[in-house]
């Protein structure tokens, strides 16, 4: 059974609701004893980091999550919020500490043209310099902060005036800027993919 | 690179989905959970429902419906009518809203609109103007009738941080005659916030004349939906062709 944690950030149902279609069993919870016994783990969210860590820490759920996924190493997929909240430092909207699992920080979006957020739908490339390799598919964007990672990972970038990080993996991690559970096919297929891994 | 956003929107009165013209002689036009299941289906890039009689008629809302609409759609959708509090817009994420759309309570209180951003996001709280012209300026319609100009609301949504704009232009709504390509001209010139227009579709060839002048966000519609042979997949074939990128 995955489970989606509730932290009270936001649109936990949607993540549901592509599970069910998937037919993966699923549970949303913020219990210990569901979260231990889970297969894997999705860490969904919608709002700003500070609230973000300010809730999870407010449910014990920060030590918690860090056994289940590295050191038991269980599948954990993060989206949007989800994927910042486990870089190391967040600034949204001041300075603050994340779950830091993967070294870097999430900083704000500084376009010059195009306007903030980053809305709607983009696609997804395998290298940060060409952009002729290209993910054929476009995934649902909405966020004005993406991670910087600083050290080696599995990358997909997006471009918006310049190349974001899309999505990160790293072992059993897998997050994603974008909002797969809004993606419709292309979407759907990526999650099902993950967790049948 | 992203796309241009093509966007249905579905109006319900409370009983069923209807569709005005120049917001006024509401037409009956269906039902909401059928009419989000064909959008789905059809691969639409975001879906926008309002309940346009929640806040004349001092109601809340019917979350059970909205739920059931939100259960068809596997892409964002954005849902408003009267929404005024926080436990609205928590009521209507939690079912699975990516934004809420919120008008009357952002003319009367700005603040809460800051308050709201600072809690849930400034990426789901979207700001619905309906703008008409009066004497060359455009104005923002709402239900007291005093006359709002339409600068001063979108530099004040601006400072509170509102996530997008929403923008529908009353004169052309329901009318199938173009879009007001002034008004987002105007629009565009104040905010570097996402915009979707609203008001006016009639044909493909509306979409391409607005995008050629130099719009570039989200364009909803409605009636070209209802009252037409196109569909929305139609409507991006007609961009694409005029080099404006979309998601086929």
């Amino acid at each position: 059974m995955i489970v989606i944690v509730n932290y009270d950030m936001g649109n936990l149902r949607s993540v549901e609701k592509a599970l069910n279609h998937l037919n993966l069993e699923n549970k949303i919870s913020d219990k210990k004893s569901d979260i231990e016994n889970s297969s894997g783990i999705i860490l969904p969210g919608v709002g700003s980091f500070e609230q973000g860590m300010k809730n999870l820490n407010k449910k014990g759920l920060t030590h918690l999550l860090k056994n289940e996924v590295l050191l038991k190493k269980k599948p954990f997929l993060g989206i949007c919020l989800g994927m910042q909240l486990i870089m190391e430092i967040g600034f949204e909207p001041r300075k603050n500490k994340g779950l830091g699992w993967i070294k870097g920080e999430v900083i704000p979006i500084k376009n010059k043209v195009l306007p903030v957020p980053h809305l709607g739908w983009n696609n997804i490339y395998k290298t940060k310099e060409s952009i002729s390799d290209t993910i054929d598919k476009n995934f649902y964007f909405i966020h004005s902060y993406h991670v910087k990672p600083n050290e080696k990972l599995e990358m997909m970038y997006t471009d918006y005036e310049y190349p974001m990080v899309a999505s990160i993996r790293k072992e059993n991690i897998f997050a994603t800027q974008f909002h797969p559970e809004k993606s419709q096919k292309a979407g759907l297929d990526l999650i099902r993919k993950f967790f049948n891994e | 690179m992203l796309k241009l956003r093509i966007i249905p929107v579905l109006t319900f009165n409370g009983f069923s989905l209807v569709k005005t013209k120049q917001f006024k002689n509401p037409r009956t036009i269906g039902n909401p959970i059928q009419a989000a299941k064909i959008f789905n289906r059809r691969n639409v890039d975001e879906l926008i429902f309002i309940d346009i009689e929640a806040t004349r008629q001092k109601r809340k809302i019917n979350l059970g419906l909205v739920s059931k609409i939100i259960d068809e759609c596997y892409m964002p959708i954005t849902i408003g009518g009267g929404v005024s509090s926080f436990e609205d817009i928590d009521n209507l994420l939690k079912i699975g809203a990516d934004k809420v759309l919120i008008k009357s309570k952002a003319i009367e209180d700005p603040t809460f609109i800051s308050e709201s951003v600072k809690y849930f996001g400034s990426q789901c709280i979207s700001i619905a103007v309906d703008a008409y012209k009066k004497n060359n300026s455009f104005y923002i319609y709402q239900i007291s009738g005093e006359d709002i100009s339409l600068n001063s609301f979108i530099l004040k949504m601006n400072d509170v941080c509102a996530g997008e704009f929403a923008v529908n232009y009353v004169d052309n709504d329901g009318m199938m005659n173009g879009f007001e390509i002034g008004l987002y001209k105007e629009i565009m010139n104040m905010t570097k916030k996402p915009i979707i227009a609203i008001g006016g579709a009639g044909e493909p060839n509306h979409f391409v004349e607005l995008i050629t002048n130099g719009f570039f966000g989200g364009i909803a519609a409605s009636s070209i939906y209802n009252f037409t042979q196109y569909t929305p997949n139609d409507i991006k074939l007609a961009l694409n062709k005029n080099n404006t990128l979309t998601r086929l």
